[in-house]
């Protein structure tokens, strides 16, 4: 059993979702930059949630913002979600960025999906 | 009541793994102290910034160097100290996997209620932070975290917004 999944949901058809759960820091890092591809690279708009992470470090926001790059550079929706009671471990590193208005960083994962979808295809 | 905790000292390989080890080993400490949830959250982040520096920085791929950790409490709070036995802070072999974001120490700066970094070329590189029990600021307010990401992906301490 892994402890601290990243898994793909594909429920919502055209927009999939990088589920992010527990903590991850430089050793899971990897292993997200190859969710975030898979995600990617089916071309549709891409979700990552972060509602049941508990901590993430700047590792995690390099590969998070890597990932919004290549979204831009596509054409392709991509926002981060982390639910309405996020983790100080997740919430005070994307403050103090000031990553937020960025990645962008939204509460909800419907309001997620469907903030993924629309950005899907717009010019960026 | 001032709680007994005996300074705690770790040496471990320096390797991606060992990081969760060391915020674990943080949190057992830090459970037997009495510290809000919020300056808790900072001492992880800021101890994990610093060994992911010793991970990617330290060491080049050949040399699989120590991670050390010292974690000793007083009367005012809690000062940890990472430290390797590397070739200084250098770009080095940050090529493993990815980039390095650059966001390390400006991350323990704000997050820490005192920040030092001693090193000289060719003596390691040792962290020491400070975290208090009873903060008076906000260290993300006193030492804010400049710039935003840079046109190459890394961290750009001067750009006032993202260029990318």
């Amino acid at each position: 059993m892994d402890a601290n999944p990243i898994v793909l949901d594909e429920t919502a058809n055209d927009v999939i979702v990088v589920v992010v759960e527990g903590e991850h820091d430089i050793y899971t890092a990897p292993t997200l930059r190859d969710r975030l591809d898979e995600a990617l690279a089916r071309g549709g708009g891409v979700v990552v949630d972060l509602t049941a992470a508990t901590f993430v470090d700047s590792s995690v926001l390099g590969a998070l913002l890597d990932a919004r790059r290549r979204a831009l550079d596509a054409g392709q929706g991509y926002v981060v979600c982390v639910g309405a009671q996020v983790e100080p471990g997740v919430q005070r590193i994307l403050d103090v960025t000031g990553l937020v208005p960025v990645l962008p960083v939204v509460g909800g994962l419907d309001e997620a999906i469907t903030a993924a979808r629309s950005a899907s295809g717009a010019p960026s | 009541m001032k709680a007994l905790v005996p300074e705690v000292r770790l040496s471990l390989p320096a390797r991606a793994e060992g990081v969760g080890v060391v915020r674990q080993a943080l949190a057992g400490v830090a459970d037997a102290l009495v510290f809000d949830a919020a300056v808790l959250a900072d001492m992880k982040m800021a101890v994990t910034e610093a060994c992911t520096n010793v991970v990617v920085h330290a060491y080049d791929e050949r040399d699989e160097g120590s991670l050390e950790v010292e974690m000793a409490a007083d009367d005012t709070g809690l000062t940890i100290v990472v430290r390797d036995q590397g070739a200084g802070m250098q770009q080095g072999s940050a090529g493993r996997d990815a980039p390095a974001l650059g966001l390390g120490l400006p991350l323990i700066a704000a997050l820490s209620d005192g920040f030092e970094l001693h090193g000289d070329p060719g003596e390691g590189t040792e962290v020491r932070m400070s975290f208090a029990y009873e903060r008076r600021v906000d260290p993300a307010t006193a030492n804010p975290v400049q710039g935003s990401i840079g046109a190459d992906g890394r961290w750009d301490a001067d750009a006032d917004q993202p260029q990318v």
